[in-house]
Formats: structure tokens, sequence, C-alpha cells
């Protein structure tokens, strides 16, 4: 038998390309990236890659026998979920991927895209250098002079339209400490138009959640899934969006034998796994919501206990709840009661009980509603607070949670301090730059269309324009659009272009811009979708790989990522470019006074560990205080010390001793406290410095005359057996604890609040004394509250069913109509006038199908990265539209044939067809990461040579239509109408 | 599952492959069921091989699920068929190889040994009559020197791997049989070239009549010295023309599909067609062992056809009398043809 | 010596392709070869089951037996590997295997596959361990450094396990104990003519 063969004539055999590199000797930085990146040839066609022989010559650089590796750990970028990778780095060339064990998190395990985030790295179709466009061909520029060029265009269009003129889109693949720069960034520019991906993706969720209970974000982990009994994954499909997260959820599932439900129009690969699931009519999860709790307050299966402590409003929630008895609910939703009524008795008894949802509960104009919906049920049935239960909400990036926290938003300074003026001063106090500079760089407003006037203080408290409205605030006369002037120049840094519906209107918009600049590993569709020929920048931005950082994964848990190579090309970090923008545009020096600068790849550039620290030093409100670098990078290096259901290292350890894995926010504060972390809110059962915590007051007293503050219930050993508000330093004054602050304490304190320092909180008292002497007493820094079941600040207090814009039944649309129009975030939000227009031209008669998107496993986003990765792309070539076997008959389409997907609103998509019952008859889902397509046209021109993805295919935004969430401007994403014919 | 619904080839008919749908795919889902447990309807892989079990070689159902790469094949999941086709091809297919050649050879040995070689009866006349054309006879060596090669590559690819390597060592056999493959893919090429001559050139001359009957009845001067009366091809040498064509013509439509799977119908499609192409070539080499040896050692003064072209005229009588008659009726017509060699 | 298994709990499976994009990025394996897919049985009706499949290394391996070169040879781990110099791109291994594990560099042009490709269960191939040339050649060879393959390595859910046939048949009957179902342990009685009762 052969065993091992001595070969002489081993080259002989050997596949052809790669073996040159190999046996030329050991490979170093210089030759790697002399031969994979910039002599790299422009698009090869599919077509003839897959007959490309073994091992072509940009074969990625494999591991060089002999040579030191080095370990180093980064995030995974690709959701939320916080996958450790473990590259193997030789010479400064990431050589080799080996799964990261002794992470809690994924334990070693990754999806299709973690598998293959080395391929990034490599680079073959990146942003080699920057260019611009000049008379519609791309030419190569250096850094400084496309710096130069772009920061005198901005501050062009500032002194022409304002600094509102200029729209600042962010990046949930930003580091923390990019994020926050950003955010500071257009502060220190004068505008609250600063936006990120959570916008279209869970701004919703924010929204609700933190109007429910205190704090918009997952309230347990993906690990403590494993502590439920019962689980309802509603609107989500973790096993293409979160596949790692399927390794506790399945885990959980099998140990407890537990219920694992799925309630989606799609029966998606979760719900493969699911023991029950239930198809439901896109739109109307507030109708299936509310038919769950009619038979739970049936039955008395509620829980009465939990909602006389710690829930307020929730008889008038089920005054709406009553009108949806079983037959309403299966007219509307489809879902026969009995079914409902199982469901409901599982998710109400068999407790614990968690809720997981995703986009299919936030992208649609009722997504506020339907997230608070969702947290209405759980709060009935005593399901918040505790292991096994809550709100598992399942973010879409990696760090999309950190971007959100850092106020990457219209309507946030960092760490959800709104807009207020207590907020910017709290801020200034942090930045140590005056109130007034903020002041003076805002735009004054002139009165437009009826609408007063404002001054640059009055426009810095206003929220700014969703990203969703971009092109509508370019396009749309001047007078609609509620600031200076429109929107002259976009700023994009790590955002996609086709991720937003309505992509007719953005290429419309497109054309109109001043300015269009693009900061980007990949070319976006910002750049496939334009017809422009000049005013038009991309620059190289590293990956997150290529750079240190901070990420908050969906369970606010914190991680340090290290660079695991220099930024290859001529790329450069976030860091470095956004400080070489405050240079250019003036205000670097008041912007990084008090952050490091240490020697990068082009210079100085800002340090993340000094970013950190000033994250640290301001944010107070949600409890990012005590994650500091160290104590981040000390749990980078014991991961496996951490158990992988509580989340806790043993208390005996050094450095991490009982601190729950990466400080899962809030971790009060200062480092030196030790505070722990939080793994699950609002955790009654615990004493505070384990973790425990209450519902926050942040609605006021009481209401009504009854009040907001929690009834009998309280922390583990709380000194105060009672609910009780936010502690400020007149509170402490009047319990008599300003007695152990310290006298530096106190004079902080004296010293921020001026005039009137009994004003000065928990959330604004930047020497942490307040928060120490709360932990130090045990009790809650922000108070014992109730959650509750009515946000009388929002539209819509108790969530009510409205039928979606592009209804296919028209019939309810009476009963359910959507809000009349209205104005939000500075722009016009037209519902009633679309959805009338729809029921009067019959919209739903000559556009029959629902249409609804998700996610494919081995995408992300708008896909433009993942879709230049070849390992993914080879996966996924074509874009496609799942039909229902039936429909498809009727049709005469049959499986694998293009077939033309057209919207109302006159978008069309040419793509093929997945004939599959995963989709009910008369429903169509599309996935929503392509483009390079539109509407039958290939762009593949419009890409810088080299750096156009692999797979190109239509965006399903171009079929998808109007509708935004009147609270957060979050575009309906999941439920409009479409036609589909043969191609 | 896949069904490749496809004719059994005759030897191999065991037994009729049943077109399947496996129980979880009957479940044609009409409205919501009010339970739908995926958990509990999970398919389970036992009782869908039990499905497969009826499947025969190049027949029958895989296992057979969605896959997003294009590649169709990468779709089955489990082929069991490729046992029962490897039992066939390492079983079978080297029994019927040594009886249809080993037989055949046998055969001829006896014939040899009881009839001996058949002689011109009347003797040598001296008298040359043109049988083939230039044309002809490069056609025919044509088509012969590529089936030999042909016939050897490919039986070297089935059987070469039990005597080859022993003799030479692998990587000298792995070297040759890669030359082998070479050759036999190229080297159908121009044997499929000349096939379709060979057919067009001699087909009006082989269409089988009642004088064929008669020459079989009267065994074809081979068994015994009687000789019946044939035209330019007898019976016996009909039949050699239609087996290689109706051979050559299995061997080169399978082969076709061999050399470019992705038109054969996906792996079951690709088993099927080499079966056919193992079991008809084997054949074949087993009719050329005939048709060589009656050409050769068999009959005096028959090779001179394929050879020089020309062949005596008293042969000619004996065995092509009715041909003889023709040619001579069209010489007296084209007084130039056939000339009398000197 | 370790028998060497796969086995895919298909009741974990998600489809979520970790496996196949791992092998590409461990042995850089170019488009068009897949050393490991998944395939999705019964696509979007209950009862759907995912199973990620590559070459099983059968016992009394099929391809081994049909190779008409014999380039296919059994490691004591009994992992089925070939040798690419012996290989001739003949394209029976393709037919006679059960999963569909042989893979070619081109297909379909004068049967010029090349060499034949296919799962190395992360063990490399005849030649020198962990050497440039073998790296070229079959891809990375973990199994030499005391690694299992990385498709296993790095699956989602731990679903795919690598390892010795007892063992992955323990973790296996535990699991299916533990939750009270399983649809099998796929493919392993037509690779190993065997299967793990439950």
């Amino acid at each position: 038998m052969l065993i091992k063969r001595k070969s002489q004539d081993a080259a002989r055999t050997r596949l052809a390309g790669l073996a040159g590199g190999l046996t030329s000797g050991v490979m170093d930085r210089r030759t790697f990236l002399a031969r994979s990146g910039l002599t790299a040839a422009g698009a090869i066609a599919v077509g003839a890659l897959t007959l490309g022989s073994v091992r072509r010559a940009d074969a990625i650089e494999g591991p060089q026998p002999g040579v030191p590796v080095t370990i180093k750990k980064n995030i995974c970028t690709h959701c939320s979920v916080g996958c450790t990778v473990r590259a193997e780095v030789q010479n400064g060339v990431w050589t080799g991927q080996e799964p990261a064990w002794e992470s809690p998190i994924n334990r070693g395990s990754h999806c299709a895209k973690g598998a293959s985030v080395r391929e990034i790295v490599h680079g073959e179709r990146r942003v080699k250098y920057p260019m611009k466009l000049v008379g519609g061909q791309w030419q190569r520029m250096s850094w400084d002079q496309a710096i130069s060029e772009i920061g005198d265009k901005m501050l062009d269009i500032r002194a022409k339209s304002g600094a509102d003129s200029v729209y600042l889109l962010g990046s949930a693949k930003f580091t923390n400490e990019a994020a926050y720069l950003f955010r500071k960034f257009a502060a220190f520019w004068g505008t609250n138009n600063v936006d990120h991906q959570a916008r279209i993706c869970h701004s919703t969720t924010v929204a609700g959640v933190a109007n429910t209970w205190g704090y918009g974000a997952q309230t347990n982990s993906y690990n403590d899934i494993r502590n439920a009994k019962t689980m309802i994954i509603m609107g989500g499909n973790p096993a293409e969006a979160h596949p790692v997260s399927l390794q506790h959820v399945l885990t959980g599932k099998e140990i407890n034998r537990a219920n694992m439900i799925v309630i989606d129009p799609r029966m998606t690969r979760t719900a493969a796994h699911a023991t029950e699931y239930v198809r439901i009519r896109s739109g109307t999860d507030i109708p299936v919501i509310w038919g769950l709790m009619w038979h739970i307050v049936k039955n008395g299966w509620e829980d009465k206990d939990f909602l006389a402590k710690r829930v307020y409003g929730m008889s008038e929630a089920l005054k709406e709840v009553e009108k949806w008895d079983p037959k309403t609910v299966e007219d509307v939703t489809g879902v026969p009661g009995a079914q409902l009524e199982r469901v409901a008795k599982l998710f109400a008894t068999e407790k614990p009980s968690t809720l997981i949802w995703c986009m299919g509960a936030t992208q649609h104009t009722v997504g506020t509603a339907n997230v608070r919906a969702y947290c209405t049920l759980l709060l009935l049935t005593g399901n918040v607070g505790a292991p096994g239960t809550g709100a598992n909400i399942f973010r879409g990036h990696t760090n999309v949670q950190g971007a959100t926290d850092m106020g990457l938003d219209v309507t946030n300074l960092p760490l959800y301090y709104g807009l207020v003026e207590g907020a910017w001063r709290h801020w200034a106090n942090v930045w140590e730059v005056p109130y007034d500079y903020f002041v003076s760089r805002f735009d004054d407003v002139p009165a437009k269309a009826g609408r007063a006037a404002r001054t640059g203080k009055q426009n810095m408290e206003v929220s700014g324009l969703p990203s969703t409205r971009w092109f509508d605030a370019t396009l749309l006369p001047s007078d609609q659009v509620d600031q200076k002037d429109n929107i002259k120049a976009m700023f994009v840094m790590g955002h996609g272009g086709n991720t937003i519906p309505r992509v007719p209107g953005a290429v419309d918009g497109l054309g109109k811009l001043d300015l269009l600049v693009i900061v980007d590993p990949h070319p976006t569709n910002f750049v496939s979708l334009h017809n422009r020929r000049d005013g038009t920048y991309i620059l190289p931005a590293c990956t997150s790989f290529e750079c240190d950082g901070s990420r908050t994964a969906s369970n606010r848990s914190l991680q340090w990522g290290e660079k695991i190579v220099e930024p290859i090309f001529e790329s450069g970090n976030d860091y470095w470019i956004i400080y070489k923008f405050a240079q250019k545009l003036g205000f670097a020096t008041e912007m990084f006074k008090n952050i490091e600068l240490v020697k990068g790849k082009f210079g100085d550039e800002p340090s993340a560990e000094s970013l950190l620290r000033e994250i640290n030093r301001g944010g107070w409100s949600t409890g990012y205080t005590g994650q500091s670098p160290e104590r981040l990078k000390a749990h980078m290096a014991n991961q496996d010390k951490f158990d992988i259901v509580s989340l806790r290292a043993p208390k005996e350890l050094a450095d991490i001793g009982g601190d729950y894995y990466g400080l899962p926010w809030p971790c009060w504060g200062k480092p030196e406290v030790r505070h722990p972390g939080t793994h699950i809110l609002y955790n009654t059962n615990l004493r505070m410095m384990d973790g425990g915590g209450a519902f926050r007051p942040r609605f006021g007293l009481e209401r009504n005359g009854e009040t907001l503050l929690a009834q009998n219930s309280w922390n583990l050993d709380s000194p105060i057996q009672d609910g009780y508000p936010e502690f400020t330093y007149a509170v402490f004054q009047r319990l008599g604890w300003d007695a152990d602050l310290t006298a530096e304490e106190k004079a902080t304190i004296e010293r921020i609040g001026g005039a009137n320092p009994g004003n000065v909180s928990w959330a604004t008292d930047i020497s942490g004394g307040i928060q120490r002497v709360c932990l130090a007493k045990n009790v809650c820094p922000f108070g014992n509250g109730k959650a509750r079941a009515i946000a009388w600040n929002l539209p819509d207090p108790v969530p009510i069913h409205r039928e979606p814009i592009y209804t296919p039944r028209p019939d309810l649309v009476a009963k359910y109509p959507a809000r009349a129009d209205e104005r939000n975030l500075r722009m016009p939000n037209l519902h009633t006038t679309y959805q009338k227009g729809a029921v009067d031209k019959g919209i739903a008669k000559s556009f029959p199908i629902i249409l609804t998107s998700g996610r494919l496993v081995e995408y992300e986003g708008g896909g433009e990265e993942t879709r230049s990765n070849k390992w993914l792309a080879e996966l996924q070539q074509d874009m496609f539209v799942e039909v229902n076997p039936g429909d498809a008959a009727q049709r005469g389409i049959v499986d694998g044939q293009w077939v033309w997907v057209a919207g109302p609103e006159g978008g069309r998509a040419r793509v093929k067809a997945l004939v599959t019952e995963r989709v009910g008859p008369g429903v169509a889902w599309m996935p929503f990461h392509f483009g390079g397509w539109y509407q039958g046209v290939d762009q593949r021109g419009n890409y810088p040579p080299g750096a156009d993805p692999i797979v190109l295919g239509e965006s399903v935004n171009t079929v998808t239509t109007y509708g935004y969430d009147p609270v957060t401007g979050m575009h309906e994403g999941k439920a409009t109408l479409c036609q589909i014919q043969a191609a | 599952m896949r069904s490749s619904l496809r004719s059994l080839v005759a030897p191999l008919a065991v037994a009729m492959a049943l077109s399947l749908s496996a129980p979880a795919i009957a479940q044609q889902q009409q409205q919501q069921p009010s339970s739908v447990n995926p958990t509990a309807s999970s398919v389970q892989e036992r009782q869908l091989l039990e499905a497969l079990r009826a499947g025969t070689p190049g027949t029958g159902t895989t296992l057979h699920g969605r896959i997003t790469i294009p590649d169709t094949n990468a779709s089955n999941l489990i082929q069991p068929q490729g046992q029962a086709w490897r039992s066939v091809h390492q079983g079978l297919m080297h029994w019927i190889a040594a009886i249809a050649i080993l037989g055949m050879l046998a055969v001829l040995v006896l014939f040899y040994l009881v009839r001996g070689k058949i002689r011109i009866l009347h003797g040598i006349s001296g008298i040359r009559v043109l049988r083939f054309s230039a044309f002809e006879r490069l056609v025919h060596w044509m088509v012969a020197s590529c089936f030999i090669i042909l016939g050897l590559s490919g039986l070297n690819v089935t059987l070469g791997k039990f005597l080859l390597p022993q003799l030479f060592g692998e990587g000298v056999f792995a070297t040759f049989s890669q030359w082998a493959k070479y050759a036999h893919n190229y080297l159908a090429w121009p044997f499929m070239l000349g096939l379709a001559f060979m057919f067009l050139m001699w087909v009006a001359h082989n269409i089988p009549g009642r004088i064929d009957i008669d020459w079989i009845r009267r065994g074809g001067g081979i068994i015994g010295s009687d000789h019946p009366p044939a035209r330019k091809f007898n019976a016996g040498q009909k039949g050699i023309f239609w087996a290689v064509i109706i051979g050559g013509g299995t061997l080169s439509l399978s082969g076709f599909y061999l050399l470019f799977p992705y038109y054969a119908g996906g792996v079951l499609g690709g088993q099927f067609w080499n079966i056919v192409h193992g079991v008809a070539g084997v054949l074949l080499i087993a009719v050329i062992f005939a048709h060589i040896y009656i050409g050769t050692i068999g009959m005096e003064g028959a090779s001179e056809a394929m050879t020089t072209g020309e062949v005596d005229l008293n042969w000619a009588k004996e065995h092509h009398s009715l041909w003889v008659e023709e040619e001579r009726v069209k010489a007296s017509i084209h007084p130039q043809a056939p000339q009398p060699a000197e | 010596m370790a028998r060497m298994k796969f086995l895919c709990d298909a009741d974990r499976c998600i489809e979520c392709n970790a496996c196949v994009t791992a092998c590409k990025n461990e042995h850089d394996v170019p488009w068009g070869i897949n050393r490991r897919r998944v395939v999705t049985i019964n696509d979007g009706k209950p009862g759907e089951r995912s199973i990620s499949m590559a070459c099983m290394h059968c016992t009394d391996a099929p391809c081994a037996a049909v190779c008409p070169v014999n380039c296919f040879y059994t490691t004591a781990d009994a992992v089925v590997l070939h040798s690419k110099e012996l290989c001739i791109g003949c394209g029976y291994c393709f037919y006679a295997c059960p999963f569909g594990a042989p893979q070619y560099p081109r297909v379909g042009n004068f049967g010029s596959r090349g060499k034949m490709d296919k799962c190395t269960y992360c063990s490399g191939g005849p030649l020198a361990d962990n050497s440039l040339a073998e790296y070229a050649a079959y891809g990375a060879n973990r199994l030499a450094q005391g690694k299992l393959p990385l498709c296993a390595e790095m699956c989602s859910t731990k679903a795919l396990l690598a390892g010795d046939s007892d063992m992955i048949a323990t973790i296996y009957k535990e699991r299916v104990l533990k939750r009270g179902y399983g649809s099998g342990a796929w493919g392993w009685q037509t690779a190993y003519k065997e299967t793990i009762a439950t």
C-alpha cells in the first residue's frame, strides 16, 4: 500500500501559479504586495473563473514553513455576534486563520463570512489608492491632494449652503473609537446630519426598547439564550444573518428541550430547526402580538406579580389587545387561532421565555410600534430581567451597537445624551472645549414654508435628517427640507448605497450632488449607481482588521481587536482619515486636544486607546466608563476563563475576576471601581456589583396620579427597598450621601454644576463620584422605575396596527389606515398620500405579490465587500427572487430562469427565479446584498478598474417603495408589493 | 431527488429503476396547516436511502437537494449508484471483457485448428482486380489504426492496472496511462471521421438482401467448401460493417458524453454512458479480432484487398462472384476498368 | 491509530457554509473546486435539512477501487488520499464516489479535466508534510500538526464533527439522547457500511 511517496519530480505536477511564488523563497510583505495587488487585472467575468485552473496566479499567500507565526486577535466584521478571529501573521502577511476556541462567544466557530475574512485583507478587489472622477474617468491622486480638494469643496459648500448641507454618513464597521470620533467630527463641523447603518436596521428597536424600559439594546446575550425554555424568533433569520448565534440557540433548544418558535412570512433556514413555525403576512406583527396577548389575558397566563411591581400602563395596552380576537387576527395575519393560542401558552407558561427579533420587525413604517408591541408581550409575561428571558435583539454589524452607542445618529450625542443644552454642555466639559464654540458652528435656519426660523443654538438641538431620506433632501424643493439648504454633499465612510429603498431616487439624488466622497475599502454602490462625471472621490479606508480598537457586540460586550496587519495598499485607518480632515477643516487642535497621537502608517494618527479613555471619561449615562483599554485587553488575553453560559470569570482571578466577558455596558464607574459589567439588563436578582439593575425611570416620576417608580421591587439587598428616581447631587445631599464623596469629586461637581450643582447627576458627574457611591451603597445610579406599556411621547402611544402603505389588502385600509401625512426629522412623511394613492390606483391588483427582503449567509449589507471576496462570491453568483411554485406556475416561470420583478413605483429588476416553498403563495422574497446592475443594465464599467466586485446583481431596493417610520425615519424594507414576469 | 430516466443497457437490466418520490417530498403543502413542527417532521436519511435502493448503475435516483453553486452535480448529496457502478466496472465489466475477447480468441484458434487457412480453390490466376481504391484503403487504415490504439488504451484504463504497474512501476504506468488517455481522447476524432466516411462509402454495398440469407444458409464458404454468390460484400462482411458502424457509433456517442460530461445528464448519465462505452468497446474488439483473423491468416488472398487494393481474380470469383460479374459488365461499358495487372 | 471520520449532524446544520469557506481559506482552493459543499434536502418545506458533504474517506473506498492508475492510498488514520502525480484525470472516481467528492479543475473540454482534487481531511498528500510543494498541490496538512480539519473546527453550530470514529459517534449519540431526535448520521451507511444506533 502506498503511504508516502518520495518525489524527485514534484514540480512537474505542482499546480500552476502559486508554486512559482512559493518556490521563490520566503514571502515578505513587499513581495506580497507587489504580487497581489496593483498588478491585478480588471474584471474577470465569473464565467471565465469557473473554468479557471487550480491555483491561479493571484492565489492568496499560504503558510510559510519555518517563518515565525504571530497570533493576532480581532473581531469578525460581518454581524454583531462578535466572533473572535484568530489570525496567524508571518512577516507582516496574514497567512492563516485558526479557530479561536478560547472565545466564549464563538468557541472557534464562524459562518461562511467569518471563515473567509482573511481574503478581505488580501484585497484583490480593494480600492488601492485615492481616486477622483475627471470627466467621467477615474484618476489616481495622492491623499494630500484628495484631502485638500475635498476639504476646499466642503468649506465652499458650508459657506454657500451651510454646514447641514454636508451629510456625514458613518459606519457600523467603525470601531467604537472611530464612531465616536466621527460623531465628534460632526459636532465640530456643526451638524446633526450624521448617521450610520443603525438607521436602516435597528433604529426602531433602539427607539422602541429605550422608550419601554430605558436602554435601546439587547437585554440579555446570545449565550444566555442557552437558559431559555421557550424562544420566539420573530422577523429574523439568524441561521443566515447570525449563524454562530444558532450555536447557542440550538444548544439551548437541545439541552432544555426548549420550544423554538419561528414567526415569519418565510420558512427560513432558522424555521427549519423550529419546533413550531408560524407563517404570517408581512407587516402584521402588531396583530400577531396582540393576538398572542389576547390568548394570554383570556387564560390568565400573564405574570400579575411582575406587572404590579415593574410595569406601568399595561391596562391601556390591553384595551387595544381586546380588539384582536382570534377571528380578526386570522383575517388580518393569516395565522389560525389555535396555533396562536398554543404559542401564547408556551411563551407565557413555559418560562423563562425570550423574544428574538431582527429586521423583520424593525424595517417597517410601524417599526417602532412593532418593537414596543414585542416589549409589551415580554412585560405581560414577566420575561425581562432574568436569565433565559429578555429582548434578544440581534444586530447586524460588528459594531452597529457600539456605533449607535457612540451617537452616530441624528438624534443623539455620544452615549445617548440627547441634543439638549445640558447634553451639549456635558460633552463640552468632557472635551474641554467651550460650549459656545459648538453654538457658533451650527447654521442659522431661515423661516421656510410657514416654519419659524432657528438660531444656531436651536438648530443644534434639532434632530438631523435620517440617512434614508438623503436623496429626498437633495431633490425636494428647498422649503420642504427643514434646514438652511438642501443636501449638497455626501461624505460617506463605510456605508453602502443600495441598502435604502427607492434606488431610482438615489440615482437622481447622486446626479444632483455637488460633492460625493466615498471612504471605503471597496467602492460601494454609491459609485456604481451614479451618472456623475466630476466631483466624486474614492478614498481607500482600511478594513476593521487593519485597525486597533474596541467593538461592541449585540450583547453590549466590548471586545478589543488588534490590528492584524498594517493597512494594505495605500489605505489608511479611520482615525487618521478623520484626523486629516479635521486638520484640513481647521478644528483638529480643539478636537484632538486630549487625544494622544501616535506614529502611524502615514505619520501621526490618534491612538485607539486614548480615544477609548476619552469615551470612558464621558460615557456615564450608558456605563461606558469602566471599560478601559487595559481591562478590555485583559479580557481578550483571558477569553478562555469566562463561563459560556453566565459569561462570568471566576472571582478569584486577577485582572478579570468576577467580570462578565467584555464588560457589557453599563459598566458603571471608573475602571478602578471594577464594576463587572451587566450581562443581563434590569436584573433585580443581583447586587449592583454583580451586574444587577432595574428599569430606568426616564419618563418622569408619575403620570395621571400613578407612580412610574417600581413598587415592591428592587435589586438584591438594596438599601432603598422601593422604587426611587435617578441620583443627583441634590438627592445625595438630601440622603446625606454627599459625605461619601471625596473633596475632589465634590469640587468637580461644583465646577460643572456652576450655579446649580444640585442638578449634576449620575450621568453628568464627570468625576464619577455619584456612581462610585451608588455602587458602594448598592443602588442603581439611574433609579428604580417601571417599564411602560404606553409611550405617551411617541406617535401611537399604544401600538396600533396600520396596514403597509402598499398593502395586498386594500379592504383593510379603511379600518387600519397609515398615519396622516406629517413632518418628521426635517422631512415630509406622506404616509396617507402614498397609501391612498396605491389604493385608488388599484396597485394591489396589478402588483399582487407581497415583496419582502432579507439576508443571505454569504453576504452582508450592501454586499460590496463580501461580493468582492472570491470565496464567498462563488457561493452566490446571481441575484434572485424566491417565488412560490404556485405563483411561478401561473406565470410560466421555472426555477433558475430570468424574470423581471417590477415594483409599484416604477422600479424593476432583472433577476433569477428561485422557485421554492420557502415563501407562501402570493409572497416573494429577495436578498438585499446585490448591486451593480440597475434595471437590467450591468454597470460594471462604473467601478474603478480592478475594484469591481466579482458578483454584481440588481438591488432589491430598485423595486422597494416609499414608507418611513415616524419616529426614526426607518424605511419600509419588508412589506411592499410587486409583480413578477418571465424575462 | 433527481430522477434520471434512461433506458437500460440490455446486459445490465438487473432491475428496472423505480422513479421514486421519497415520502418526505410527497407532502405538497397546500394551505398553511395549523401545526407545523419542522423538527418533528425532519427528513430522515434512512428513509431516503431505502427509497433509493432499487437504483441500478446508470439509472435511478440520487439523494438530491438544493445548492447555491452553479455546478448541478454538486446538488447530489448521496448517489449510492456509484457503488453499483463500481461493482459493474470492477466486476461484470472484467468478465464481459474476458469472455468477449478471450472467448473470441479461443473460437478463432479452434476454428483455425479445425478449418485451417481457407485457400483459393482454383489457385492464383495472376489476374489482379482492383477491389478497394486508395481512398477506401486510407479510410480503412485510419479507422483501423485509431481503433487499435483506442482499444488498447481503453483496455488499459480498465484492466491495465492488473499487470502493467507490476512490470514497469507505478510512475511509468501512470505516465503511460496519461498519454494513453490523451491518445484515446484525441484519436477518437479521426476514428469518428473515418467511421463516417466508411458509412458513406460502403453503406450502399451493405444493404442486407435475400442473397445474404442464401449465403448464410450455405455457410458462406467458411464452413464447408461451398462458395455461395456474393456482391462486393458478402453477408459476413456486411455483418462486420454493421458491427463497426453500430458499435463504433455507440462508442462515438457514449464517448462524446464521456468527453463532455455536462451533456451527459449528470453523474448517473456518466455512469450509464461509461458502461455502454465499455461493453460496446470490448464487443467490437472481439468482432474486430474475427475480422482481422479472416482478413489475414484465416484466408488466403484476402489481406491484399486492403494492402495493394487488388485481389486475385480467382479469389474474387470464389468469394464475390456477382461483384466480379458486375465489374465485368462495367468494364465492357467502360473498357478502361478494371485493368488486368501485368 | 485513530479511524478518522466526518459526521454531519443535520439537526444542527444551518447551511451557513462556514465549512465551505474555511476549506477555501485553509487550502486556497480555487474558484470552481468545491472540496466541501452543503446540500439542502426538502428545501423550504417543513422537514428541510441541510447536510455538509465532502469526501467521507470511505472504508473500502470506491474511488480507489475504480482508479485505473491506483493513485489512491489510505493513511494510517484511515484518511483516503491520492497522488496528483499519478492521477490521469479520467473521472472514474467521480462516477464511483457516492458523495460527489472528486473535483476537477476543468470540466467539459475533451475530457482533460486536469488532476483530480478532493478533500484531504486537511492532511495533505504524498509529498513531504507541510512542505511548500505539498501545500501547493494538496493544501495545508493540519493533521500532521495535530489539528483536525478546519471545516469541522469552524462549524458555526458544531454540526460538522471530525475526529476519531468512536469519539464523534459518542458525541452524536449523546446529543440525540439528550434532545430526543436525530435525522441520522448522513452518509455513514454508504461510506462505512455502518451507522450510529441511537
